[in-house]
């Protein structure tokens, strides 16, 4: 089909949809910045002022999925307002149906991949840097965070301005919730070698045997298992620094008191 | 020179803030890049990178989905460099002691950047009736107006979490200093490690993977065993 919208207006909304949560509330969530993304091309496609407020409301509702894959339904929906105009009739789906039913799946995966798998992986690896006083680790992990979501929020943009409503084929074929599991494994071995690391790194600098450096990982299962029966972090670090602390201050005495009784 | 200091730190926590949520998301609001960026700012990098590494992990598992709101680790991240940035020219201790200090100081403060930052998604509330309203009335302009006012009130919350943590600590940090400087100038290195383990600790209780326990043992023990051997 004949692309009714130039390159700058598609240019505009995928900027603007760097703003999608600027107003973020609890009735609409990101209904409203959805609507400010699409709306050069809505005035575009409407330059009948009554027919341009009209698709304006019709956007004017809820709307909520992940900021990096908003552009992929924004992408969509501009092709089937393009469509709408020209034929100024509903598809099989209208709009609004599939606004509904694409923006949740990709809040899931967009949940699941960025922030629970991406973000702890690429934190992971920075951290490596940044333990060892490298400057530039906040560099590396903007870097290396932002080539993924930067894809992501372009091709799919341009995917679904190309493919409409049979950009959910694309997603699908991506196996997008495959690479989700498989983002949050890698995060979970690069946090298991960090912790060696940082371990290790400290029991250099005392008067430790290396060797205990290999009972860190019991203390720190333990507190998984209390994060995961809900008690939060906050009463975690301060029962573990109080904890800390008072051995570092007792620790003389109670390094006396074992070699009195043995 | 506090005054720079501070706001030097508030306009870093403005941006900051807002990345978190309202605009760009390209993560400069993680503790790991707002520290160090307000360290640059204020001539201690390596503060900035101390408190990054500390925090970084803490809250990561908390999702930001749909409503969910996690406490605000950036404010807090943002908040202790400068704090530890002034202590360190007005108190005699070392760096890695006054970060753990200060930091302790400042991690309760991130429930009140959570209460902030609900706060100002119920004002955008208001905000969203009155676009409803301008559109109804055909008002486009004045519509997309509110859209912008939402920013504001992002960036408001974030200075009010980010003062809050400021005064907090200019209040506490000189009392509790003579009575916590003898225990921490023992253990800091140990609690400066356990902030990333406990981070780490909660990720592994919350992440949805199979087998991550065992995951995370075989990684620890071969990268533990490598650096000792090796």
């Amino acid at each position: 089909m004949r692309s009714l919208l130039p390159w700058y207006t598609r240019l505009r909304v995928w900027f603007r949809l760097i703003f999608l949560q600027a107003s973020w509330n609890y009735e609409w969530l990101q209904g409203t910045g959805f609507l400010f993304a699409i709306c050069p091309a809505l005035r575009r496609l409407y330059p009948d002022a009554e027919q341009l407020q009209e698709a304006c409301q019709r956007h004017a509702c809820y709307f909520n999925t992940h900021p990096y894959l908003a552009p992929l339904v924004a992408g969509a929906v501009l092709r089937m307002e393009e469509e709408r105009s020209l034929n100024d009739r509903e598809q099989f789906v209208s709009i609004e149906e599939f606004k509904e039913m694409v923006a949740a799946p990709c809040a899931a995966i967009g949940d699941a991949l960025f922030w629970g798998g991406l973000r702890p992986l690429v934190g992971g690896i920075a951290l490596f840097f940044a333990v060892k006083g490298l400057l530039w680790a906040p560099l590396i992990y903007l870097l290396l965070f932002n080539l993924v979501p930067l894809w992501f929020r372009t091709a799919f943009f341009i995917r679904g301005y190309r493919q409409g409503i049979r950009s959910v084929e694309f997603m699908q074929k991506h196996k997008l919730p495959d690479w989700a599991i498989h983002t949050k494994e890698a995060a979970v071995v690069v946090l298991g070698g960090l912790s060696a690391f940082m371990s290790f790194e400290l029991l250099q600098q005392t008067t430790h045997p290396e060797w205990q450096g290999l009972l860190i990982a019991v203390p720190v299962i333990l507190c998984g298992f209390a994060a995961r029966k809900g008690v939060s972090t906050l009463l975690l670090v301060f029962t573990i620094v109080v904890f800390i602390v008072l051995l570092g201050v007792f620790w003389a005495d109670l390094v006396y008191l074992i070699s009195w009784f043995s | 020179m506090l005054l720079t200091q501070v706001l030097t730190g508030a306009l870093a926590a403005v941006v900051c803030g807002l990345d978190r949520i309202a605009v760009l998301q390209i993560l400069l609001s993680r503790p790991i890049v707002a520290a160090p960026l307000v360290g640059l700012l204020l001539g201690d990098v390596a503060i900035g990178l101390q408190v990054g590494v500390m925090v970084e992990l803490l809250w990561l598992a908390r999702l930001p989905v749909g409503a969910a709101i996690p406490p605000d680790d950036t404010q807090i991240a943002v908040g202790a460099t400068v704090l530890t940035s002034y202590f360190s020219r007005v108190l005699p201790a070392s760096e890695p002691q006054l970060v753990v200090l200060c930091l302790l100081l400042a991690l309760p403060f991130g429930k009140v950047g959570q209460l902030m930052e609900r706060r100002a998604r119920s004002f955008n509330t208001r905000l969203q009736r009155r676009t409803e309203d301008a559109l109804e009335r055909g008002l486009l302009a004045l519509a997309f107006r509110q859209h912008r006012v939402g920013l504001l009130s992002f960036a408001v919350a974030a200075v009010a979490s980010y003062l809050m943590i400021i005064v907090g600590g200019l209040i506490l940090v000189p009392l509790l200093w003579p009575l916590l400087k003898a225990g921490l100038g023992y253990s800091h290195g140990w609690v400066q490690l356990a902030f990333p383990l406990i981070g780490i600790a909660v990720i592994l209780g919350t992440i949805n993977v199979n087998r991550a326990i065992t995951l995370f043992c075989a990684a620890f023990g071969m990268a533990y065993l490598l650096m000792w051997l090796l």
